[in-house]
């Protein structure tokens, strides 16, 4: 009898579902939302002035919380490999800024709104997606967070917004362009939009 | 007899996107502007052929390409490749749709912005909120019967309690009662998303000025759903044109006031915003359509 119970405790123990190893993604980009949109409700960063200084904190929230090189990889897909060594480095770091500037503008339309980090599906072995809900006064907007584990620590790989997902979307313009133009006339047209947004 | 016309073509449009040449499966083979993309799954047919790097244990899809200095580790490369294709859709009025993509870039803003703009500094916002909640209700219709024909029964259980429960207690569905108090959500289908249960292709993009991005399953959706709004059956004889026009742009405006800032910020964040938003509307309707 008494081996019985100690069997369905055991049995029950294991059911049990581990909390420590499955929240670290979603704790892990709550932690980095939440920080970017403390620094875009900050009221003493408001006005042109502090424009900088809020794009380098958030450029260093954004270095902790996205894998640029993994996202640059994806998205340009079998593209990359068109793309010599120097050029490679020269995407990511356009991308970043065309990323982190797309994404500030996104969240910054949210930020007064209350955003509800839900749960996480395993996607494979080493990748996660991150649930979190938007709530706004007509709808929720579901903001997805697919993180990847790197080195130890869990960083986005992308961002899908109500069914968008950002590398898809940015994929495929990359692939029209590249159809008909070389990879260095590709990074001619994102140093101009950098440079002009 | 202008209903017939609409009936007949409609049928038409089904039979077409039926079709293998427009099937979002054969899609590779069949478009011209998806080239690209046959290019892509061709040379991932590759498996068996020789690959040329020494550390291959993967099994995944590397391209059988010379070798280039600067090439990755196998596993990036693979991950890079093995990054699932996101959905299609042909694209063969893309002349006529980019064109009306800027008709309803100016559109957008020189008419509708100012206007909405206008309109929310009039309307305080819990109006706006209760207009639109009276819309969502009014529209229930449609939802109820897509979700009957998807066989979600459930769904359309819960869209019919709705909308008693709004019409009565939300007060003429000015409030979501139901999602308030109840807690049951808004089930949205339509026409356009039966067609994708019933596995129809979208056929292909078409941009229709000032409603926007779709495809020709999608319109024919669109169409179809109107016959069901109540918009069309409201009062003795057929509502005028210009007062059904009138509510139907009412309905937008207030729609839009939520919203503004967004086409802004997608044509900030694109590379090219005519590829963007044909790219999202695709991605953004199978989503739904899964849901």
């Amino acid at each position: 009898m008494k081996k019985f119970f100690s069997g369905l405790y055991l049995l029950a123990f294991l059911m049990f579902p581990l909390p420590l190893f499955a929240s670290v993604p979603l704790t892990t980009v709550e932690g980095h939302v939440n920080s970017v949109l403390k620094i875009l409700r900050d009221p003493a960063l408001k006005g042109e002035a502090a424009k900088k200084t809020k794009k380098e904190k958030i450029r260093t929230i954004s270095e902790k919380m996205f894998d640029f090189a993994e996202l640059s990889k994806r998205t340009l897909g079998p593209n990359w490999k068109n793309f010599n060594t120097e050029q490679q480095k020269e995407f990511i770091t356009l991308y970043r800024d065309i990323l982190e500037d797309a994404y500030m503008d996104r969240i910054m339309a949210y930020k007064d709104e209350k955003v509800i980090f839900q749960k996480e599906n395993m996607l494979s072995g080493d990748t996660v997606e991150v649930q979190s809900n938007v709530i706004t006064k007509t709808a929720e907007t579901p903001i997805n967070y697919r993180l990847i584990l790197k080195g130890g620590e869990w960083k986005v790989y992308d961002v899908v917004i109500e069914g968008v997902s950002l590398i898809k979307n940015y994929r495929t313009q990359f692939r029209e362009i590249l159809a008909n133009k070389s990879p260095e006339e590709l990074l001619k047209v994102l140093r101009k939009k950098v440079g002009k947004a | 007899m202008i209903k017939l016309i609409i009936l007949i073509a409609g049928v038409i449009g089904i039979v077409f996107c039926f079709s293998p040449a427009f099937s979002d499966n054969a899609l590779p083979s069949a478009s011209p502007c998806c080239r690209q993309d046959q290019e892509v799954t061709s040379s991932q047919g590759e498996k068996p052929a020789p690959i040329q790097d020494k550390l291959t244990e993967d099994q995944d899809e590397s391209v059988a390409k010379p070798d280039q200095p600067q090439e990755p580790s196998d596993q990036e490369e693979s991950i890079a490749e093995e990054e699932e294709e996101g959905p299609q859709i042909a694209d063969p009025l893309s002349p006529w749709n980019k064109a009306m993509y800027h008709v309803n870039d100016k559109f957008y803003f020189w008419v509708l912005k100012p206007v909405t703009q206008g309109y929310s500094s009039v309307v305080p916002e819990d109006m706006r909120v209760s207009f639109s909640n009276f819309y969502e209700n009014v529209s229930t219709p449609i939802r109820f019967v897509s979700n009957l024909l998807q066989l979600k029964f459930k769904s359309a259980g819960n869209e019919l309690v709705r909308f008693v429960a709004n019409s009565l207690f939300g007060v003429a569905g000015f409030g979501d009662f139901a999602k308030e108090k109840m807690d049951i959500k808004r089930h949205d289908e339509d026409l356009g998303q039966t067609f994708a249960h019933y596995g129809i292709g979208h056929g292909f993009y078409i941009v229709w000025p000032i409603l926007g991005p779709s495809s020709l399953r999608d319109s024919i959706g669109f169409v179809g759903d109107r016959f069901l709004h109540p918009l069309g059956y409201i009062g003795p004889g057929e509502l005028s044109l210009g007062a059904a026009a009138g509510i139907y742009a009412h309905e937008e405006v207030n729609d839009t006031s939520f919203h503004i800032g967004e086409y802004e910020d997608l044509k900030k964040a694109a590379i090219d915003p005519y590829i963007s938003i044909r790219d999202a509307y695709v991605q953004h309707r199978q989503k739904k359509a899964e849901e």
